[in-house]
């Protein structure tokens, strides 16, 4: 779906996005990392807008960079960050113009904005001024503009940006559904982590222009399932303490208790090493890692070999 | 009860839909149109000054036809305008003036109203070029004056030609001067608003820069025309170029400037704000 390698881009004399390389697969896709991390930047380049300084790539077979750049925003559907609506015009008459825009014939805009209304549903309040919404009509609204012309990917910036819970969750739903019901590719920059995890089966972690993880959220969960917190009886020596790292990669140490990742998710590994240093095993916790730790240490970068490849 | 598809019906094709200027263009006439209050106002102002306009062709016909007001004809060509200056004055201050105010009312947020909406990064997240963004709006901004000038140079001349044939007040030629001249007037006065519009963060700022413009011009020129005692120095204001046109087409005897500077100003104006609205429309990003 999306391949590109040593990709930068500059605004001026900063450098956005620093040399990237990545190759993602149909799906839903998170792109998750801190304000200023670069993924507008990323979608933007992705959608043709931005020219890359350096570096190559392609997007659902065409590639960045050319003149044909136009021809795939046609193929994309892209819903900003921002409040981009026409205040002054129904959802019906925007989204109709905006699948107009996209190449569809007014008459197949028209009835596309009925139904794409209908899909987010919006049916009952579409011919009303977008002025009056809600704010997660509001998204709604743009979701349906990005979804008018059934793109074969859609890039969603921050889809979730000033819902309640209950419009959270809504949305998601929608984005799960996106995918589900009309095998659009989705790719979705958040920071929030719990609505990636809820969505995505791709991740990527960017941070000052650089990709600190990649990698699926199967491999993601893989990982986690290889952290555990041990507790021995009697505290370990120095010398027992050092062997710890043939047992993995020792995360935090506090009050005699040690969080591990092991080599492998295999939790018969403690035993046999506590019975090799002469340690009694009291205490063996599986550690379910939340995405925000898994965040934190990829954004301090001792993350990105164990998460999956690049 | 409508009965809806459970999801979306399959993909349309995308490569039989308009050109994205015509898009564009067709949003934004759209939207001119729905600003009710003005269409009203500007719509019952231009339909009285038409009206007038019909009155005085109906009375300067009477006056040359009828042996009843013979009488008033020398009184009536000292205070009505002949020749080709009555065909110029088809055109003229009294329907450009509110034509100027209509631009800066209706057509001022042309531009500003995506920057007010923050649409424009979205329009180019569509398959549109900058150049293709900047021609649908130039090309609004100009149809509208267009569709306003076009009944005072046709109705007059049907209306002369209905009465009289041939031997009417209006030349039976005019259209073929007043439609070169309504075609100048109205890419002068769309490229100011496009560039005033460009220049503006929302349609109230638009007014204010496309008056801003025409008025401060007029007064730069006046005052340069006063200290040199040159009045061509006029030419610097839209607003005396638009006035111009007419009358140096129809070669009128004492037109208001001459064609030198009438062409310079015009032609500097319809370039200068053209560029500042490229320039000022431009994608934040540099679109390929």
């Amino acid at each position: 779906m999306i391949a590109f390698e040593n990709l930068e881009v500059r605004y001026g004399p900063t450098i956005a996005l620093k040399g990237l390389s990545l190759s993602l697969e149909d799906g839903i896709v998170g792109l998750l990392g801190p304000n200023g991390s670069g993924k507008s930047t990323l979608l933007k380049t992705l959608l043709g807008l931005l020219k890359p300084a350096s570096g190559s790539g392609e997007v659902l077979g065409i590639p960045l960079g050319t003149h044909e750049a136009a021809r795939l925003r046609g193929r994309i559907g892209y819903m900003p960050e921002y409040d981009a609506l026409i205040e002054d015009t129904s959802a019906y008459e925007q989204v109709a113009f905006w699948g107009e825009l996209s190449g569809l014939t007014s008459e197949q805009a028209r009835d596309r904005a009925h139904e794409v209304l209908y899909f987010v549903a919006l049916d009952e309040a579409r011919y009303r001024p977008v002025s009056g919404y809600s704010t997660g009509m509001r998204q709604r609204v743009k979701l349906a503009q990005a979804l008018v012309h059934s793109p074969e990917l859609v890039f969603l910036d921050e889809p979730t940006n000033g819902l309640d819970p209950d419009g959270r969750k809504r949305m998601l739903d929608l984005v799960l559904k996106v995918r589900a019901e009309l095998g659009t590719s989705v790719i979705m920059a958040s920071h929030l982590l719990e609505d990636v995890e809820r969505v995505s089966d791709q991740l990527v972690i960017l941070d000052k222009g650089e990709i600190k993880a990649a990698g699926s959220m199967a491999g993601l969960r893989k990982m986690l399932a290889k952290r555990f917190e041990l507790r021995f009886l009697d505290p370990l020596s120095e010398a027992q303490e050092g062997k710890l790292t043939e047992l993995g990669t020792v995360l935090e140490h506090r009050n005699g208790i040690y969080d591990v990742e092991l080599v492998e998710a295999d939790p018969v590994l403690p035993f046999r090493f506590a019975k090799e240093i002469g340690a009694v095993l009291v205490q063996l916790t599986p550690r379910h890692d939340r995405l925000d730790e898994v965040l934190i240490r990829a954004l301090k970068g001792n993350i990105g070999a164990t998460l999956g490849s690049h | 009860m409508p009965i809806y598809a459970p999801s979306l019906p399959p993909r349309p094709e995308l490569t039989e839909g308009s050109h994205p200027i015509t898009v564009l263009t067709r949003f934004d006439l759209k939207r001119v149109v729905k600003r009710k209050v003005g269409f009203f106002i500007f719509g019952f102002i231009f339909l009285i000054i038409l009206l007038i306009e019909m009155i005085v062709l109906y009375g300067k016909y009477l006056i040359n036809t009828s042996a009843g007001l013979s009488g008033l004809k020398d009184f009536a060509n000292k205070i009505m305008t002949q020749g080709a200056d009555y065909q110029a004055g088809l055109i003229d201050w009294w329907m450009l003036i509110p034509l100027w105010f209509m631009m800066a009312f209706m057509v001022g947020g042309i531009v500003s109203r995506d920057s007010l909406y923050r649409i424009r990064p979205l329009i180019y997240a569509h398959p549109v070029r900058p150049q293709d963004y900047i021609t649908a709006k130039a090309l609004a901004a100009f149809i509208i004056p267009m569709v306003v000038m076009l009944p005072f140079v046709v109705l007059p001349w049907g209306l002369s030609l209905a009465m009289a044939g041939k031997a009417g007040p209006i030349w039976m030629s005019a259209p073929l001067y007043l439609l070169p001249a309504a075609l100048i007037i109205g890419l002068l006065m769309a490229a100011v608003t496009l560039g005033a519009s460009a220049m503006a963060s929302s349609p109230r700022a638009s007014f204010g820069w496309v008056l801003g413009i025409v008025l401060g011009t007029s007064a730069i020129g006046a005052i340069f025309s006063g200290v040199l005692s040159n009045k061509q120095w006029m030419a610097m204001s839209p607003y005396f170029l638009v006035q111009a046109w007419p009358q140096l087409i129809f070669n009128v005897s004492e037109p208001l400037l001459k064609w030198v500077p009438a062409l310079a100003g015009t032609a500097a104006h319809i370039a200068l704000w053209t560029w500042i609205a490229v320039a000022r429309t431009k994608p934040s990003e540099a679109v390929l």
